[in-house]
């Protein structure tokens, strides 16, 4: 518990102290918000009864944390490449400690890019139902799918063998995380077949849940479902991380 | 209490079909500098990342500071320190955050670090440099660096794999004497592990040969050139080599002959350097061969290389 706290906090120190890395996060999810928020608003001006910002914002939120959960990965594969994480494997900590500070770092970094999402989308407009309990749980939704995603990124660095690399798979599987779910269209649009990839999405669960919660929509999916399937994802790509992690580290 | 610091008995590691280690074997007395002499490739490494517990071997077993380095890893963690072969410290944090968070992760409160860290940071020279971000440092100031984190907890054993890989010579003589001093004034037990036959010869106590996953010889430095003999002449030239190298181990005051192929050198080990060279070269011109350069002198660790593996060993 220690060597995390201990890891985690010096992830923490790396980033605050990374101006190009914070600088950029935080400018990604205006640019996310400001641009294709205000611009898809002109051409749909609501879903199902309600404004597109606050349709859309949900799902430019989860983007975010995938956002920050692909870079806290880029930092263990850093470690890796650059030999630093044999000092935590010559030091007398437990080898999961060292996945854990980086999957907790990449978690908090997820979720700070997910909250400066939040509160830009507001001021752009969108509006939040008054219910703080439900912003509470759906954070902590957010939370459980960003130490998901992070479980899952931390799994790609811990086998990829350069930085490019890398970035190649996390692309694969962001894009279709973003664009087969229902973060930017409604699920009753799609056509049968996509539908079909859609559900198979986690994504899509974690965003229905947090527009009903945040945002007070209709939920389209049961809410015990989403719950389910977002911890079950967490898990699995946690489980992930660690099996592929324990392989790259055994000699 | 065990009087040694690390001992091995046939470690091996296999990685699916390629041996790394064959059958490794050490024993380093307690406050001795050991280094493990062979070039790249021969498996120094691989030994040192089983015996720091980073790999486990495919077989033989291994102790550390009297823990084995399997069954007791964690034991052997917290008395040893370890600096590795290629750089490894974080290019974002200052010298100082460096030494503080390796000193978190042995879990040493905050009074010990702050001590700590002013002894080394005097002892590797980077007072003025330690607030500064690593980005900013030389390589030689990164390996000192590395040292002072390698030393942070006051290890029992530490291990250096090539510590002076790709310095200059000033720095690489810095270094040396850092190594010097710690073992001399507080007894610390060194492993380290070089391609340097001079770096071997300043620092070593003992020196173990490694070729091809094996340690060839071992023993104290000067004790494995005097088994050598008393001179050795090393004649360059063209023409028969082999032929010339016969025609050599037939004289009566020439104790053994070697060739080094690829170099196109021929060692002869003689009782007297000076007194046999007019007739070594003698024996030369009248067999066809013809002599490019000679020199006479005592062997070297070098030679010792070339004795028990057949072959040079080249930086």
């Amino acid at each position: 518990m220690h060597a995390t706290y201990v890891i985690w906090n010096k992830h923490m120190l790396k980033f605050l102290r990374n101006r190009e890395e914070l600088i950029g996060l935080a400018l990604q999810s205006v640019l996310w918000v400001v641009l294709f928020g205000v611009g898809m608003r002109g051409m749909i001006s609501d879903v199902g009864g309600r404004d597109y910002m606050s349709y859309i914002l949900p799902g430019i939120v989860a983007l975010s944390a995938l956002g920050g959960a692909v870079g806290g990965g880029m930092v263990m594969l850093d470690e890796r490449l650059r030999g630093i994480l044999k000092e935590y494997l010559a030091a007398p900590i437990p080898r999961l400690s060292i996945l854990l500070g980086s999957a907790t770092s990449t978690a908090t970094k997820a979720m700070v890019q997910a909250a400066i999402m939040l509160v830009v989308g507001v001021l752009m407009g969108a509006r939040l139902a008054l219910n703080p309990l439900g912003w509470l749980f759906a954070l902590l939704l957010l939370a459980v799918f960003a130490i998901g995603f992070s479980g899952l990124a931390l799994a790609v660095a811990a086998v990829s063998r350069s930085i490019a690399g890398y970035h190649g798979m996390i692309f694969l599987l962001n894009l279709p995380l973003l664009f087969a779910s229902n973060a930017l269209y409604p699920l009753t649009v799609l056509p049968g077949w996509m539908k079909v990839v859609v559900l198979l999405n986690p994504t899509t669960y974690l965003i229905d849940a947090v527009r009903t919660l945040a945002f007070g929509a209709e939920p389209t999916l049961p809410m015990a479902l989403s719950v389910a399937v977002i911890c079950l994802f967490g898990t699995l790509c946690t489980w992930l991380a660690l099996n592929m992690f324990q392989r790259t580290v055994r000699g | 209490m065990t009087e040694l610091a690390i001992e091995a008995r046939g470690l091996i590691k296999r990685y699916g079909d390629l041996t790394a280690i064959n059958g490794v074997d050490l024993a380093v007395p307690t406050g001795t500098i050991f280094a493990l002499l062979g070039p790249n490739g021969a498996g120094k490494t691989t030994t040192i990342n089983i015996l720091t517990t980073l790999i486990q071997p495919t077989a033989g077993e291994a102790r550390v500071a009297g823990h084995d380095v399997v069954r007791a890893a964690e034991r052997v963690r917290q008395c040893i320190g370890v600096t590795f072969q290629d750089i490894a410290v974080d290019q974002d944090l200052t010298g100082r955050e460096v030494l503080d968070i390796h000193g978190q992760l042995y879990r040493q409160s905050s009074a010990e670090r702050r001590r700590r860290i002013g002894e080394l940071v005097d002892l590797v020279q980077l007072n003025e440099a330690i607030d500064r971000r690593v980005r900013t440092y030389s390589g030689g100031m990164k390996r000192r660096l590395e040292l002072a984190r390698g030393l942070m907890t006051e290890p029992a054993v530490l291990f250096l794999d090539e510590p002076t890989q790709g310095l200059d010579p000033q720095n690489r003589v810095g270094i040396w004497g850092y190594i010097r001093d710690l073992n001399r004034t507080r007894g610390l037990s060194l492993l380290l592990t070089t391609h340097y036959m001079d770096e071997a010869e300043a620092l070593a106590g003992r020196v173990g040969i490694v070729d091809h996953g094996r340690i060839v010889a071992e023993g104290q430095p000067n004790a494995l050139v005097a088994a050598l003999g008393a001179d050795v002449i090393r004649v360059r030239g063209q023409g028969d080599r082999a032929h010339f190298a016969t025609v050599m181990a037939g004289l009566p005051f020439v104790d053994r002959v070697e060739t080094d192929a690829e170099g196109g050198v021929v060692l002869v080990y003689v009782d007297s350097g000076s007194r046999r060279l007019v007739e070594v070269l003698g024996a030369a011109s009248g067999n066809a061969f013809r002599i490019d350069d000679v020199t006479v002198a005592r062997p070297s660790l070098g030679d010792v290389f070339l004795h028990h593996t057949g072959h040079a060993l080249r930086d």
